[in-house]
C-alpha cells in the first residue's frame, strides 16, 4: 500500500448555540460560556425538560441572500448553508465551473424532521375519529406543497448544499445518530484519500429542538432535567451529571489535498490525519461499561493518523453528560492511553454548547482544528465533583494553554456506532504511518 | 491504496413484493410477472394513486423471529434485518466463525464491517404522536405534560435511521468499520461501495452491505404523486407511454469478502465486485439534468475504477424508474459512454416497484443472478421504445449478455448518480 494522501483543513464554519460563526463559537468555548437557556423557540412549559442550547437570533437572510433557496430549508438546512458558506469563505476557495467535478460533499444529516405545525395539519385532517384516516390527506386544506416534500427528504440538505455551491463530485449523506458528524468527516477523509476528488465540503447539521425532537429524548429520559439551572445542566464527567443538554446547529470544514493547499498558499489549521470506526454491538440503548467498541475506534484512528498515546495531547471527548456514556468513554480512554492517561488533556465541549446530535462530530472536529491552531485545550465546564470512575486528565476550571501536537475527537452514537478522528498540528512532520492490518493471516 | 484486492460476493438475501428470497424474485422476474398491484395497506378507492408493490401476507415473525424486538424497530428495519440475516446465512460466515477459537472470533468480529443504506424515515413514524395531540387538544403545554403517558418511551429508538446497522451488528456480533448512508435512492449502492472500499483499503476482511426502505406510506405516496413522479398503473421504463414510477418496499443484502479470504474458507463465490463511480449533478433536490451528465460521469468513473472499457460491459441494469425525465436523461448518459451500440439493457423496477433506498441493492442481486444464468431478462412492460431513448436495446424478450460483466445504474434525489460494475464467477477464476 502506498503512502496515504495527506489532507489539510483549510476552512471552518459554525452555527452553534454559542454564536453564528466559528470565531464566535470558539471564543465562547475558550471562555467556558454556556449556550444553555430556557427554550424560547416554542412553548416547552409542559415538557419535563424546558431547557436547551438553541441557536439564538439566527436570521438566515443575513447569511444567505437567496429567499427562494431558504424556502426549501428547515432550520438545520439553513444552519448548514450558513456554516458551509463561512467555511468556504474562510478557506478562500470555492467550486468553479472548471473544478466542480473535483469537489465532493459529505454530510451528517439529522432524522426526518416534521415541523409540529405540519403534524397538527395531519391531525386535524386525519385523526378526528381517533384512528388515522388516510383519506383526510386528500382534503383540500391538507397542504401538499412540493417544497414540504423536498425538504423532508433524507438528502435534502445535501441537495441544497451541492446546488448552492456548485459541487458535482462524490456526494453522500450519512446518519449514525450522535456519531453522524464524525462519520461524515471520516467518509470525507476517505473520499479524498481515494483520489475521487481534490476538495470536500464536509460537515453535519441538526436541530431536534422542536416539540417532536424534544419529545423523543424526553421519552428516553436521556436529557438533564435541571430546568432551574440550565447553564449547569451539562456537566460531563461530574459525579452529579444527570443527562445531556439538547443543542442544535451546524459545522462545516473545507478539506483539501495537502500539497495543493500548500501550493496555493492556503492557511492550514491542521492535518486531518486519521479515522477509526467501530460498532459496539452491545445493546441498542446502552454503552458498553468496559469501553469495548469505542476502544477499537480510537485505536484505529490513532494508528491511521500515525499518533501514539505519547504524541497525543488533547482529546475532545464525546462526553454527553449521561452517566453511562461518560463512564464507558473514560473506561475506553484509560485502555487506549494507558500510562499516558494522566497527561493527555480531555474535555467535552458539550459542557458549553450542549449536544448538537448529527452536527456534534463535525462541530467538534472544527473545534479540534482551532484548539491545535491556538494551542488551547478548551475547558470542560461545570466539573465540580469529579467522578472517581472518570479519572482522566479533564481540563477543569479554565481552558489550558498548551501546544497540541495531535488531537483526537470522539463521536459515540446511540446504537453503538463509534467514529473517532485524529488531527495533527500542521508543523508536525508527516508520520510514517504504518500500513493497516490487512488480514488475519 | 491497494486497488488490486479482489472482492467477491459470497452471500445474498432479498425481500420485496416479488418474494422472500433471491430465487423467488428471480423466478418472478424471468416469468414476466410484476408484483405491482392494487394498494391494499389502506382503502385507496378515493385515491389518485391506487397501485404499489407491497409486501403482503407475510407475518412479522417470519421476517424477525424475536417478537420482543418488534416493539423497538420499524417496518423498514424488519426488512433490512431480514435481508442481511439471509445474506449472512447464505454466506456461511457465522457457521465458519462458530468453529473458531475464542481469540480468533474476537479478531473475526473486529474485522467484519457492516454497511447500511437506509431510507431515513417515513412520515407515518410521527403518527405515534397523533393520539397525544388529541389528548392535548393541539396545545403544546398539555402535549408536553401528557407525553410520557401516551407515547411509547422507545419512540426515538424505534425510528432511528441507523437501526439496521446497529441490530445487524448486535445480532451477528460484527464490530468492524461501518456506515449508515441516508442518501435517498443511492443509499444502498453507496453502502456497498463503502464496504468494498473498506476491504480494498484494509479496514476490514469482509462486510455485509444492506439497503432497505418502506416508502409505502399514505403521505409519502401522496407527496410523490403531487410532484408528478407516480404512474397510475405500472412502470414502463424507456417506453414512449411511460407515465411515472410506482413505489415498492423491500430490502436486499450481500456479503463481500476478499477473494483470498473467501477461497481460504472455501466459500461459494457468487460474483466479483469490479468498480464503482458516483457523482452528484449539483442540480438540487428533485431536478435532474436533461443531458444525462451525472449518469455518464458515474459510468466513466466506475469503468476507470474497474480498469475496464465500455466494450467490456456485457449488460446494463438501468435505473429505469419510468419517469419522463429520468429515463430520457439516463438513455442519453448511456449513449454518451457506449455510443450507438450499447450492450443489452434491462431494468427491474417494473417487477417489484421502486424501493428507493433499497433499489440499488435489489438491482445488484438481480444483476448477479442474471450473470450467473447468462440471461438479460425481458422488461415485460415495454411496448414501444421512446425515440428519445434510442438506441437503448430494451426489449420485451430476454437477451443474451455480451460478456460476464454487468453495469448497474442507480439514480436519486440530490442529483445523485451511481454506477456499479460486477462480474460473474468465471471472471474470478480467470
Amino acid at each position: 500500500m502506498s503512502a496515504k494522501r495527506r489532507v489539510a483543513i483549510t476552512g471552518l464554519g459554525m452555527v452553534t448555540p454559542l454564536g453564528h460563526s466559528a470565531p464566535a463559537t470558539w471564543e465562547a468555548l475558550v471562555a467556558g460560556r454556556s449556550g444553555a437557556a430556557p427554550i424560547r423557540g416554542f412553548d416547552a412549559s409542559g415538557f419535563p425538560v424546558r431547557i436547551g442550547a438553541e441557536v439564538k437570533d439566527f436570521e438566515p437572510t443575513r447569511h444567505l441572500n437567496d429567499r427562494r433557496l431558504l424556502k426549501f430549508c428547515l432550520p438545520p438546512h439553513a444552519f448548514a448553508l450558513a456554516a458551509a458558506q463561512e467555511a468556504l469563505a474562510d478557506a478562500g476557495i470555492r467550486p468553479t465551473a472548471a473544478t466542480s467535478a473535483r469537489w465532493g460533499c459529505a454530510v451528517g444529516a439529522g432524522m426526518l424532521g416534521i415541523p409540529f405545525e405540519e403534524l397538527r395539519d395531519t391531525h386535524r385532517n386525519c385523526f378526528a375519529s381517533g384512528e388515522f384516516n388516510p383519506d383526510g390527506l386528500l382534503n383540500e386544506d391538507f397542504p401538499t406543497d412540493p417544497v414540504a416534500f423536498c425538504r423532508s427528504q433524507s438528502n435534502a440538505g445535501l441537495g441544497l448544499i451541492t446546488r448552492y455551491f456548485g459541487i458535482r463530485g462524490y456526494a453522500t449523506a450519512v446518519h449514525t445518530a450522535c456519531a453522524s458528524g464524525g462519520q461524515a468527516l471520516g467518509t470525507a477523509l476517505r473520499v479524498l484519500r481515494r483520489g475521487l476528488v481534490d476538495y470536500v465540503l464536509a460537515g453535519g447539521f441538526d436541530s431536534m429542538l422542536n416539540p417532536i425532537g424534544l419529545s423523543g429524548f424526553c421519552l428516553l429520559g436521556a436529557l438533564s432535567t435541571d430546568n432551574d439551572t440550565p447553564q449547569r445542566a451539562s456537566r460531563p464527567f461530574d459525579a452529579t451529571r444527570n443527562g445531556f443538554l439538547l443543542g442544535e446547529g451546524a459545522g462545516f470544514l473545507v478539506l483539501e489535498d495537502w500539497e495543493q493547499a500548500r501550493a496555493r498558499g492556503a492557511r492550514i489549521y491542521a492535518e486531518f490525519a486519521g479515522v477509526g470506526d467501530s460498532l459496539s454491538s452491545y445493546r441498542i440503548t446502552d454503552s458498553p461499561p468496559n469501553g469495548d467498541g469505542p476502544i477499537q475506534a480510537m485505536q484505529q484512528a490513532m494508528a491511521d493518523g500515525g499518533v501514539t498515546p505519547e504524541t497525543l495531547d488533547y482529546v475532545n471527548a464525546h462526553g454527553t453528560s449521561t452517566q453511562m456514556n461518560d463512564r464507558s468513554e473514560c473506561a475506553a480512554l484509560k485502555v487506549v492511553l494507558g500510562p499516558e492517561t494522566a497527561r493527555v488533556a480531555v474535555s467535552s465541549t458539550k459542557s458549553c454548547m450542549g449536544h448538537l446530535i448529527s452536527a456534534a462530530g463535525a462541530v467538534e472536529a472544527a473545534v479540534c482544528a482551532l484548539a491545535i491552531r491556538d494551542g488551547i485545550a478548551p475547558v470542560n465546564a461545570n466539573l465540580e465533583t469529579p467522578d472517581p470512575e472518570c479519572n482522566v486528565n479533564i481540563v477543569r476550571g479554565q481552558s489550558r494553554r498548551m501546544r497540541i501536537r495531535a488531537a483526537l475527537s470522539n463521536s459515540l452514537g446511540f446504537g453503538g456506532s463509534n467514529s473517532c478522528l485524529v488531527f495533527r498540528h500542521p508543523d508536525e512532520p508527516p508520520a510514517a504511518t504504518p500500513e493497516r492490518r490487512t488480514s488475519c493471516s | 491504496m491497494n486497488t488490486t484486492t479482489r472482492i467477491v460476493f459470497t452471500g445474498m438475501g432479498a425481500v420485496c413484493a416479488a418474494g422472500l428470497t433471491v430465487d423467488e424474485l428471480w423466478t418472478r422476474v424471468v416469468s414476466g410477472q410484476s408484483a405491482i398491484g392494487p394498494l391494499r395497506r389502506w382503502d385507496a378507492s378515493r385515491w389518485p394513486v391506487q397501485v404499489a408493490a407491497e409486501l403482503t401476507g407475510v407475518d412479522n415473525r417470519t421476517l424477525v423471529e424475536d417478537r420482543k424486538l418488534h416493539k423497538s424497530i420499524s417496518r423498514t428495519d424488519m426488512l433490512g434485518i431480514y435481508a442481511a440475516g439471509a445474506a449472512i446465512k447464505h454466506s456461511g460466515l457465522t457457521a465458519y466463525r462458530d468453529a473458531m477459537k475464542p481469540e480468533a472470533v474476537v479478531h473475526f468480529n473486529d474485522r467484519t464491517g457492516v454497511f447500511a443504506g437506509s431510507g431515513g424515515g417515513t412520515y407515518n413514524s410521527n403518527y405515534d404522536f397523533l393520539p397525544l395531540l388529541t389528548e392535548a387538544k393541539g396545545e403544546l403545554p398539555a402535549f408536553g405534560r401528557e407525553l410520557g403517558n401516551v407515547v411509547n418511551p422507545m419512540w426515538l429508538l424505534k425510528n432511528l435511521p441507523n437501526n439496521v446497522l446497529c441490530h445487524v451488528g448486535i445480532r451477528h456480533g460484527f464490530k468492524g468499520v461501518n456506515a449508515c448512508v441516508t442518501n435517498q435512492c443511492v443509499s444502498g449502492s453507496q453502502a456497498l461501495a463503502e464496504a468494498a472500499w473498506a476491504l480494498r483499503e484494509g479496514e476490514a476482511d469482509r462486510a455485509v452491505a444492506v439497503g432497505h426502505d418502506t416508502p409505502i406510506d399514505a403521505e409519502t405516496i401522496l407527496r410523490y404523486h403531487r410532484v408528478g413522479l407516480l404512474a397510475p398503473d405500472t412502470i414502463r421504463p424507456f417506453d414512449a407511454k411511460r407515465a411515472g414510477t410506482v413505489l415498492g418496499e423491500g430490502a436486499a443484502a450481500v456479503t463481500i469478502e476478499t477473494l483470498q479470504e473467501a477461497q481460504a474458507r472455501g466459500a461459494q463465490i457468487l460474483g466479483e465486485y469490479l468498480g464503482f463511480g458516483c457523482v452528484t449533478e449539483g442540480s438540487g433536490i428533485l431536478e435532474i439534468r436533461p443531458d444525462g451528465d451525472g449518469v455518464a460521469r458515474a459510468i466513466e468513473l466506475a469503468l476507470a475504477d474497474a480498469r475496464l472499457q465500455p466494450a467490456d460491459v456485457g449488460m446494463i441494469v438501468a435505473h429505469g424508474n419510468g419517469t419522463q425525465s429520468s429515463d430520457a436523461s439516463e438513455a442519453l448518459g448511456i449513449r454518451r459512454v457506449f455510443g450507438t451500440h450499447p450492450p443489452p439493457v434491462t431494468a427491474f423496477k417494473w417487477a417489484f416497484g421502486h424501493c428507493i433506498a433499497a433499489s440499488g441493492m435489489l438491482d445488484l442481486v438481480m444483476a448477479l443472478r442474471a450473470l450467473s444464468e447468462r440471461v438479460v431478462p425481458a422488461v415485460a412492460t415495454i411496448e414501444t421504445l421512446d425515440p428519445a431513448c434510442r438506441p437503448l436495446p430494451v426489449f420485451a424478450h430476454a437477451q443474451a449478455p455480451r460478456s460476464g460483466i454487468a453495469l448497474v445504474i442507480c439514480r436519486g434525489f440530490a442529483g445523485m448518480n451511481a454506477a456499479l460494475l460486477v462480474g460473474e464467477v468465471p471472471c474470478v477464476l480467470d
